[in-house]
Order: structure tokens, then C-alpha cells, then sequence
């Protein structure tokens, strides 16, 4: 076997109050796809960071082909030929592709030759099955084209090693097949890929080892071949998990909301739970907006417990039953410099004057029931953890008794612990009785919840199923829009 | 390679609060010194100068005071803006535009009305006309998002103008017609008129801004309005979400920030000239009140007072600069004043952070 | 022909115009960097007192100018170490400057206050050329910093679209994450442009001191136009080519009050006339915000935003 291209020994990185990477070990390898498989939160990411060069380790050493390196900055990372592909593009929106490729290249000259720039990049991408437009703007690209930016950016620098990190995460099933034809033509080619993700079924297919992290630690290094989704759930976790599905147990009652907008014709049930699958930015926050009276439909109605509250405004909305967790929990739905008494308070109806007194009865109550880790009332929401600043959020929709619950995303970025008791908590509500409308662009997540899923195309829905035996590939056509 | 980096500090304690403004005084005061050892002046002397024309002495003091009246106005109206994230930097502006109609209203109502009508009259223009001044801003930053710093900014300049115009520039109903040589205003009517206390300068204004102060206070902390205000002026998007009428609240919030300013030129025409003079007028005190917000952190009981410390400074400046064989112009006040500000701005930050020295390993 | 008064305004334009496109240029630099410097009166104030100081002590015109530059470049380092080093409020550090530089400028100034004494850049007059018609006077009868001030255009508007150092300046102010990502710098570039527009500022500052006021005075001198170079900024779109020509505009605006005296039209008071370009400033500002994309299309997308790195 040859000797690893990058290896790491021993990698330590703290940040204050977390220790995101305690003692990792790593090798690399010319011509294999490696990969890197935990839970949010398990140190993965910050081990990419590492390994790119973005973060310098605490304690540890790094070798690049058995010379030991000290990476600097991602740009030392490059030099030695490590390129990362972030979860967050870093892609500039309103440059060209090639311009973004341009971008921080030390091999360009001072005055930049466009043109051919624009002829090296289409070549390069050609040559792995990567077709990109070097004249577009990144800005009007779509998700997986920008990814495709990425990849051929890191290429085109001389990268050896791909740091993949959560590269499916936001990609239709269709676009997931593209990415693993490129990951396997750089295979083939003798680059070597570390492939970061959370997701069992998708690193068993295309991966050739992987390492497993819990709580910064490697819990296990294997070959794909030797192993199964149950074990490497097990090293994951570290128990055994419900994840299962959770349907609504007993027959739905009457709708409780009804939209009735251009290309959307959707009911929700009292007890019922209906999922929204979709790539990200195809209506999905127009749609939440609309229902929570934020955004006057051009035309088209939404009746929330059978009140009419188009375009009325988000406090009539509310006053007709609605509550709503939007995606962007701390900015949105929270106030990141108010404290979590003043944050319960911001939905609810209010006199001339604010009684303080009671919102800190409330908050106290709320930190109780909702088990809020948080020093009380008057912490700050931002200083609390993504998992306890939706409980905050949770815990302020759902009193008061709502009918209907729009929640988007409501458990992204959060650890095991948190998104099972959001789930939990989603579920109770569906079983008090309430309706559930769960936008989220994790179909995992849609199809582990919903009684019925709608695929959301441009606005518009592509395709409806129970979520007993939906069809997993059905859905991921009507998410790229082929019908 | 060594390299300072910012931290968070895990627990600001509550002595960063108030070691970082005294620290930045102070700090303030070395580099003025060094200015006025550079252009041959003791800064002892300038210092002790300023000491007493400003705050030891009776007289020193109560004129300091008077002069804190107005900045107590614009300090407010800084800082009630401020706060949400809206950079009303017009309160020169308003203040002369506020200083128009109480003057107007001094002249023209006041006759007619009985004492304390006159001085609600001429107070209420005085609102009115600052708030006036800020309408465009602030319905095209509401509707449009038209940036209220540079539309406000500009708009002092011709609220200047305009009053220059009243005055010297044509024969109107501000202008006192006997006055040919040099022009000035006509004198408002006596009911219009703030009382002083006693041998001071000092007048029924201060009591005006310190209710203000109080008002302020009481807004922000219990009332409905002022907890909409606290939520859009941390993040307009949870605002939006809440149902909180965004518009409405950033153009109230703008009208009363430009009402507080107008309020600031109604005080100096009916507490002070008793006429509208431009001269008098531009001393910068809308300025100034950006300072004094700046440096209160947008804390209305911390407005009044640092409007009694920046007072002072303008106070003494005026004196230092009359005082014959000193040589120590006014200027140096607004330069002290844009020193303390400069570091304080850059002590806040320390409150909230302090400085790392990190030494790279060496690859 | 040359002597009709529109003619002189439009030759007087140029010249009002050049100190505004100075600074606006080097706000553009900045901003495109993402740092926002509301300074901009400050340092042109500052500049122009220390340009007037160093005429008077040393009868050099270009050794005057140059300590204006370093003047209005010292002033911006102030902003730079505030708002980049110490993330402090742009807004608020920018205002904080123009206090600083406007009674720093009083301060030193208050010796000279009032002194007359000629420009010291007077208008070249290129033989032939500056007779044609309109365009002679305008074009070719001005004082040597208005073409320097036409290059620094030029460059700038190169340096920005087509350089490598240009591409990397507006990833910083668009996208500082991407940026740092890719090895740039990000505080570096900051504050090397706000550093550059404090050298412009200054230059502008400069200019009113040497070629265009022929006395000192802390009210005149500048009178605003740092201000509404500002507002020029958002009026080009953050474009250089564009900000020289919008500053002809402003300029002409600015001169109102001599031209139509000239022309003897007297019917408009000279304090309107003298509110006419900061009424104008306003209107252009109010009217680009109508069609809300088409405004903000140059806006950088990061401006006033500090970066932090590491936030977890």
C-alpha cells in the first residue's frame, strides 16, 4: 500500500469551553476516497479546517507526503496541495467563475489575462466531467453548479488532496449522482478525496475508507469494505438511536390550514404533519412568509383555522392560531441581543406598557418546561447553544396553544441530543391535535416526520405523496424539476 | 511573526464599563497635551484654565451648565436614533430649523397667548420645526432606504443658509428692521421667554431636558414602543418577523429624534438669545450632541451628564479664547472633544475585548 | 466666445469639480474594501490647513501638497486602527473623525486664519489648444493637478477592473469570508485603501488650499464637500469613471451662485443658490433610491461590516 499523502497525528483543537478535536489521528492516500463520518457537532469540520490550513491545530502535527508541515493559512494548505470544498461556498456572488478562480492566485499576472484564464478553466473542467461556463456569474448559478466552481477552483490550484466537507448536504439526489461520478473520475485520476458527512448511506457507496468521530475523538477506522451502515452507526453514536419515523397515529381531523396560491394548493390537517421537501430557494421561504402573513401573494388566499389572513400582517396571522419557527433562528426568530425573557415576549400581543415582571415569571417558567440550559432570564440569546436558542424559539410559538406550526429547518446544525427534542417536541404538538407545515431541505428529516410530503419546484409544487412509501427517487426528480 | 488579536472577554465585569470612558478621558487628555506642546502651549496652564472657567469655579460652573442645556437636547436626539441604528447626524439642522419656528412662534403667537401657552407655544415650534427638518429623511429612509446619514448631514447645511437668508440675506419677519448695519433678529415677546435662576445663566430648560431624560428612560424601559424600538434597533429581520410595523416605527423614531433637536434651537431662542441669531446659533452643537450620545453609550441619564462634561470643554473654550495673551482658541475644545470620542470608540471595544499578543511558531 | 459666462462656468466646473472626484475616488477605494469612511470633511480639512501651513512656511507648491496627502493619511489610519483593528462603529469613528480633523484644522489654522495670499497652482495655458472654442478653456486651460487628478481616475478605474490587486480589493469588500479563504489578507487590504483614500482626501483638501481658496478659513474651505463627495460615491455607482463625471455636475452646481451673477441673473437670493448643491445632493440621492436594485447594483456587499475570523 503507499505511503499516505497527508497524514495527521494527534490533532488537538480547543475553542473556548469545547474541545472540537481531542487527539486525531488521520491518513490519507493517492487514488482512495476517504471518509470522515460523524454527527454534527463530532469535530469533523474543524478537522477539515485543520487539515486545510484555516485553523491551526492546538497540539499535533501534520505531514504532507511525510515531511512534517506547518500550514498557516489555507493558502500554505494549497502550496502543499490541499484544497477544501466548504459546506458554505466560498464563492464571491457577483464575479464570473473565472474571476473567482482568479481570485487570491498568486500564479496570475498583475494585469489579468481574461481570456485565457477563461480557456484553462474550461479545459479543466472538461477534463472531469465538469462543465462549468467560465464567463457566468456565480450569483445566478445554482447550488450544485457553485459546487462545481469549487471543485474545479481547488483543481485548478494544483490540489492533490479534496477536502470534501458536507458536500451533499444541499444537493438534489440527481446532483448527488454528478458529484460522485466527479469523486470517482479525481479517484481514478490519483487525487486522493476526504469526504466529510453525517449521512450512512451515501458514504457505504461511494467511499473506500472511513474514520469515525465522536465528540472530537476517533472512534473508528475502516475499510468500507469491511464494515456496515449498523456498526458505523454504533462508532457514530455510541447507542442505539430512534431515528425511525414517526407517522400521526390516529386519522386526521379537519384542515386547519388551507393556501391557496398560484402553482401551491395545500391543506393541513388538525394532526397531521406535512413535509416540504426542496432544494433551497425554490419557494420554500416565500411560501412560510406568505402563510405567516409577512408577504401579500400576488394572489391567492390562506386561511388559517378558517380565517382569511392573506397579506394581513404577521399579528393577525398569529392572532388566527400560526406559529412560526423560521429558518434563521438567531436573527430572525430571536433577537440575538435581547434576553430570553424579552425574546418570549416578541410574538406576543402587548399593551402600551411591557410588564417585566411577569416576562420574567414566564421566561423562568419557560427555562423550566423547555429544560433551556441558560444562567436565566436575562441571559443573552446569543451567548446560549443553536440546540437551547430553539428551545427558546419553540417554546414561545407553542404557548398559547397555536392550531398551526410552520417550522423551517428547525433542527440544522444542531447535535443528536437538541434535534431529537425539537422532533419530540414537533410531535407532541401533531398529537395535541395541531398542524404541522416542516420546511426543510433535509429530505431525511421530511421523510423520517411527514404524514404527507409536497416537493416544491420554482414556486411551485411538483409532487405530492403520503410518506408511507414515498418514493425516494420520485422526490429527487421533482426536486431538480424533472417530472 | 507576532500579531495582536482581539478577544472576547469570557465575563466583562461591571468596573470595564467603567474604567474604559475614564481610561479614554484620560488618554484623550495626554494626546491634547502633546498637541498643545507641539504648537508652544503649556498644557498645565491650558488645563488648569479649563478647570476652572469650566467647572470650579460658581460662575464657571453655571454657565457650563447653560451651555449643557442644548447638548442635553441634541445629546438625546443622538442617542434616541442612534440606538436603533439610525444615524440622524442632522441635529445641527434641526436645531436651526427648530430655532426658525420658535422664533416665529415667539413673535407672533406668544403676543396673543398667556404665559404658559406662550412657552408651550414657542417650545412646541420649536418640536415641530425640527421634526419638519427631518421628514424627507426619513420618509425616503423608511419607503426608499435612502441613507439618513448623508440626506440629514446635508440638510444642515441648508437649514443654515435658510436662517442666514431670515436674517441678513432679506428684510423678513425674523429681522429686526431698525437693525441696518448689522442685521439681526427682532426679540421675541417676554411671555415667550425662559426663566433664569437667579444671577445665572442658566434657565427653565434644563428642566425641559431633564424630564426629557427622564421620558426617554421610561420609553425605552416599560412601554411597548420602546421595546419595538429595542428589537429593530438589534435586528430589523426579527422586527419584520414580529409584526412590528417597521416603517411607522423608524419614522416616529426619526421625528422625535429631529423633534429632540428642534427642541435643543427653541431652548437657545427662548432661554438664551430671545431672538433667532444665526451667529449665536452655529456653534456646532449638533455636533456636538453626537459626542455626548457617543459617549453616554445612548444612555439618556448618561446623555445629561456627559452633556455637563462636553458643556464644560465649549464653555471654557469660549473663555480660554476671550482671555486676553492665551492664545488658546475655542478650536481646542471641539479638538479635545473629537479625541475623547476617537478613544473612547476605541476603549469600548476593550470593554467587550481584550488584546492578545499572538506569537507565531516559528515553521 | 470662450469669454461667455456658461463657458467660464463650465472651465470653473472642472476645476469646483476636482477636489469632490479626488475624494470620492478615494472613497470608492475604501468602500470597495468594505470599510466605510464617513471622514472624509475631516481629512480634507485637515489636509487643506496643512497644505495652506506648509505654502506659507515654504513657498513650495508640491512640498505643500505632499503634507496635506500625509495629513489626510495620518487621519485615516485613525479610522483604519478603529474600525478595522478594533471593529469599533464605522459610522460613529467616521463622524468621530471629521470632529477630530475639523477642530484639529481650527486649532492649527487659527494663526492663519483669514491670510490672502495667491494659488499656488495656477492654470497652464497650452498654446493653441486652450483657443479652441468651449472646449479650450475647459479642457485645456486648467492647473496641473486637475490632469493629475484625471490619472488617478484612469488608475483607479484600471487598477480596480482589470488588475489582480484590483480582483482581490473587491473580494474583500464583497465577500471578506471568501477572501480570507483564499489567502487574501483581508485587514491588510483594508487598510491599505483606507489609507489611500485618506491620501486622496488629503490631495483634495490640498487642492482647495493651494489652487482654489486663496485663504484660509475652517467654514470655507471645505464647506461640505466632503459630504457630497460622499453622496457622489453612491451616485457612480462606486465607479471611478463615473464619480469624475458626476463631480462636474456637483461642480457646476457648486459655482452657482458666480455664474448666475455673471449672467446677471439676480433674482434668486445668494443663499438659495448657496443651498443648491446640498438640495441637489439630496434629490440625486432620493431619486437613485427609486428603482431600489439599480441603486445598490455597486454597492459592496460587506461595506461597514467588520470581519472577524474565528467566530464560535
Amino acid at each position: 500500500m503507499d505511503a499516505p499523502v497527508l497524514s495527521a497525528r494527534g490533532i488537538v483543537k480547543r475553542f473556548p469551553g469545547v474541545v472540537a478535536n481531542d487527539g486525531v489521528d488521520l491518513d490519507v492516500r493517492r487514488g482512495e476516497v476517504h471518509t470522515v463520518l460523524g454527527e454534527n457537532g463530532a469535530g469533523k469540520s474543524t478537522l477539515a479546517a485543520v487539515l486545510s490550513g484555516y485553523y491551526r491545530p492546538d497540539e499535533g502535527e501534520l505531514r504532507v507526503d511525510g515531511e512534517r508541515v506547518t500550514l498557516h493559512s489555507p493558502r500554505d494548505g494549497l502550496a502543499r496541495g490541499i484544497g477544501m470544498v466548504h459546506q458554505h461556498f466560498r464563492l464571491v456572488d457577483r464575479f464570473t467563475v473565472a474571476e473567482n478562480i482568479a481570485l487570491g492566485d498568486g500564479s496570475q499576472p498583475v494585469v489579468l489575462d481574461t481570456s485565457r484564464l477563461e480557456r484553462e478553466v474550461t479545459a479543466l473542467g472538461e477534463r472531469f466531467g465538469l462543465s462549468i461556463d467560465p464567463r457566468a456569474r456565480v450569483g445566478d448559478l445554482s447550488v450544485g453548479e457553485r459546487q462545481r466552481v469549487e471543485i474545479v477552483n481547488t483543481l485548478y490550484r494544483g490540489a492533490d488532496v479534496l477536502l470534501l466537507d458536507e458536500p451533499t448536504a444541499v444537493l438534489t439526489p440527481r446532483e448527488v449522482d454528478v458529484l460522485f461520478a466527479t469523486v470517482r473520475a479525481l479517484r481514478a485520476a490519483g487525487r486522493a478525496v476526504v469526504f466529510i458527512s453525517h449521512k450512512l448511506g451515501e458514504v457505504m457507496e461511494v467511499s473506500d475508507r472511513i474514520t469515525v468521530m465522536r465528540n472530537g475523538r476517533v472512534t473508528g477506522d475502516v475499510r468500507a469494505a469491511d464494515t456496515d451502515a449498523r456498526e458505523l452507526a454504533r462508532m457514530m453514536v455510541g447507542r442505539d438511536v430512534d431515528l425511525s419515523p414517526r407517522r400521526a397515529p390516529r386519522a386526521p381531523a379537519a384542515p386547519m390550514l388551507r393556501v391557496r396560491l398560484d402553482g401551491i394548493e395545500l391543506d393541513v390537517r388538525a394532526g397531521e404533519l406535512v413535509g416540504v421537501a426542496g432544494v433551497a430557494g425554490n419557494g420554500q421561504l416565500e411560501l412560510a412568509e406568505t402563510i405567516a402573513g409577512l408577504r401579500t401573494p400576488p394572489a391567492g388566499r390562506v386561511e388559517i383555522g378558517g380565517v382569511d389572513v392573506t397579506g394581513r400582517g404577521a399579528r393577525a396571522a398569529r392572532r388566527a392560531g400560526l406559529a412560526y419557527v423560521p429558518e434563521d433562528r438567531l436573527g430572525t426568530g430571536l433577537a440575538p441581543s435581547l434576553t430570553i425573557a424579552e425574546n418570549l415576549l416578541l410574538t406576543r400581543r402587548r399593551g402600551f406598557f411591557v410588564n417585566r415582571r411577569r416576562a420574567a415569571a414566564q421566561a423562568r417558567d419557560a427555562i423550566e418546561r423547555f429544560d433551556i440550559k441558560a444562567s436565566g432570564p436575562d441571559a443573552v440569546t446569543r451567548v446560549l447553544s443553536g440546540g437551547n436558542a430553539q428551545r427558546v424559539l419553540l417554546a414561545r410559538e407553542l404557548a398559547g396553544e397555536p392550531r398551526v406550526l410552520v417550522a423551517a429547518a428547525p433542527t440544522r446544525g444542531l447535535d443528536v441530543g437538541a434535534t431529537e427534542a425539537v422532533r419530540e417536541l414537533l410531535d407532541a404538538f401533531r398529537a395535541r391535535g395541531g398542524a404541522v407545515l416542516l420546511l426543510s431541505e433535509d429530505l431525511d428529516e421530511v421523510l423520517a416526520l411527514s404524514d404527507r410530503i409536497v416537493v416544491l419546484y420554482r414556486g411551485r409544487i411538483a409532487h405530492e405523496t403520503p410518506g408511507d412509501g414515498a418514493d425516494v427517487e420520485q422526490i429527487g426528480y421533482a426536486m431538480a424539476g424533472v417530472v | 511573526m507576532t500579531s495582536f488579536a482581539l478577544e472576547r472577554r469570557p465575563a466583562p465585569r461591571w468596573w470595564h464599563a467603567v474604567l474604559a470612558p475614564v481610561v479614554s478621558v484620560f488618554a484623550a487628555l495626554l494626546a491634547g497635551a502633546v498637541f498643545l506642546l507641539l504648537t508652544d502651549r503649556s498644557p498645565s496652564t491650558v488645563y488648569r484654565a479649563l478647570l476652572e472657567s469650566g467647572f470650579t469655579t460658581w460662575f464657571g460652573f453655571t454657565d457650563t451648565v447653560s451651555v449643557a442645556i442644548p447638548l442635553i437636547f441634541t445629546g438625546l436626539a443622538a442617542a434616541f436614533a442612534f440606538r436603533m441604528n439610525l444615524y440622524n447626524i442632522g441635529a445641527e439642522g434641526q436645531l436651526y430649523a427648530g430655532a426658525i419656528a420658535s422664533a416665529w412662534a415667539g413673535l407672533a403667537l406668544a403676543p396673543h397667548l398667556p404665559r404658559p401657552a406662550a412657552l408651550v407655544a414657542v417650545l412646541l415650534a420649536g418640536a415641530i420645526g425640527g421634526a419638519t427638518w427631518i421628514v424627507v429623511p426619513a420618509l425616503t429612509r423608511a419607503f426608499l432606504g435612502t441613507s439618513e446619514i448623508i440626506t440629514t448631514l446635508l440638510l444642515n447645511y441648508v437649514a443654515l443658509y435658510l436662517m442666514r437668508y431670515l436674517i441678513f440675506g432679506s428684510a423678513s419677519y425674523w429681522r429686526d428692521p431698525t437693525s441696518t448695519n448689522f442685521p439681526q433678529g427682532k426679540v421675541i415677546d417676554p411671555k415667550a421667554q425662559l426663566a433664569v435662576f437667579g444671577d445665572t445663566r442658566v434657565h427653565w430648560g434644563l428642566v425641559v431636558a431633564l424630564a426629557l431624560v427622564v421620558v426617554f428612560w421610561a420609553v425605552r424601559a416599560f412601554t411597548s414602543f420602546g421595546f419595538d424600538m429595542k428589537v429593530l434597533g438589534d435586528s430589523p429581520a426579527a422586527a419584520r418577523y414580529a409584526g412590528i410595523p417597521v416603517a411607522r416605527t423608524v419614522i416616529l423614531v426619526l421625528l422625535v429624534s429631529g423633534a429632540l433637536g428642534g427642541l435643543a434651537g427653541a431652548s437657545e431662542v427662548a432661554g438664551r438669545a430671545y431672538t433667532l441669531d444665526p451667529n449665536g446659533l452655529a456653534l456646532s452643537l449638533g455636533y456636538t450632541g453626537i459626542v455626548v450620545a457617543a459617549l453616554a453609550r445612548y444612555n439618556p441619564f448618561a446623555v445629561a451628564l456627559v452633556a455637563i462634561a462636553m458643556g464644560g470643554l465649549q464653555n471654557a473654550g469660549i473663555s480660554l479664547q476671550s482671555t486676553p495673551g492665551n492664545h488658546v482658541p475655542i478650536a481646542i475644545s471641539y479638538m479635545l472633544e473629537g479625541i475623547v470620542l476617537l478613544f473612547a470608540l476605541g476603549g469600548e471595544v476593550f470593554r467587550r475585548h481584550r488584546l492578545v499578543l499572538r506569537r507565531a511558531v516559528p515553521a | 466666445m470662450n469669454d461667455n459666462v456658461w463657458v467660464v462656468a463650465l472651465a470653473a466646473a472642472v476645476s469646483v469639480g476636482t477636489p469632490l472626484t479626488l475624494a470620492a475616488v478615494g472613497e470608492i477605494l475604501a468602500e470597495r474594501a468594505g470599510v466605510l469612511n464617513l471622514g472624509l470633511e475631516g481629512m480634507m480639512l485637515l489636509g487643506a490647513v496643512c497644505a495652506f501651513l506648509a505654502a506659507d512656511a515654504w513657498h513650495d507648491p508640491w512640498l505643500a501638497l505632499l503634507c496635506g496627502i500625509v495629513a489626510g493619511a495620518a487621519l485615516s489610519l485613525v479610522h483604519a486602527f478603529l474600525s478595522i483593528t478594533l471593529r469599533a462603529n464605522q459610522i460613529v469613528s467616521g463622524l468621530a473623525l471629521v470632529i477630530f480633523g475639523t477642530g484639529l484644522a481650527e486649532f492649527l489654522g487659527q494663526p492663519v486664519e483669514g491670510d490672502r495670499r495667491g494659488a499656488s497652482f495656477v492654470a497652464v495655458h497650452m498654446s493653441g489648444l486652450h483657443d479652441l472654442p468651449i472646449v479650450g478653456p475647459v479642457a485645456f486651460g486648467q492647473n496641473v493637478l486637475v490632469y493629475v487628478t484625471v490619472a488617478v481616475v484612469a488608475v483607479a478605474a484600471f487598477y480596480l477592473r482589470r488588475t489582480r490587486a484590483g480582483l482581490a480589493l473587491r473580494a474583500v469588500g464583497e465577500s471578506p469570508e471568501t477572501a480570507d479563504a483564499r489567502g487574501i489578507r483581508v485587514a491588510r487590504v483594508r487598510y491599505v485603501h483606507v489609507l489611500l483614500g485618506g491620501v486622496l482626501a488629503g490631495f483634495g483638501g490640498a487642492y482647495q488650499a493651494l489652487a482654489r481658496v486663496p485663504s484660509w478659513s475652517q467654514a470655507a474651505t471645505t464647506n461640505g464637500i466632503g459630504w457630497i463627495a460622499l453622496a457622489l460615491v453612491v451616485f457612480a455607482s462606486w465607479k471611478p469613471w463615473r464619480a469624475l463625471a458626476g463631480a462636474l455636475v456637483f461642480g457646476f452646481a457648486l459655482r452657482a451662485n458666480f455664474t448666475l451673477q455673471a449672467a446677471d441673473i439676480t433674482f434668486v437670493p445668494a443663499e438659495f443658490l448657496s443651498m443648491l448643491p446640498y438640495v441637489l445632493t439630496v434629490l440625486v440621492l432620493v431619486a437613485l433610491s427609486f428603482g431600489d436594485l439599480r441603486s445598490r447594483a455597486g454597492a459592496p456587499a460587506a461595506l461597514g461590516v467588520p470581519y472577524v475570523r474565528d467566530e464560535r
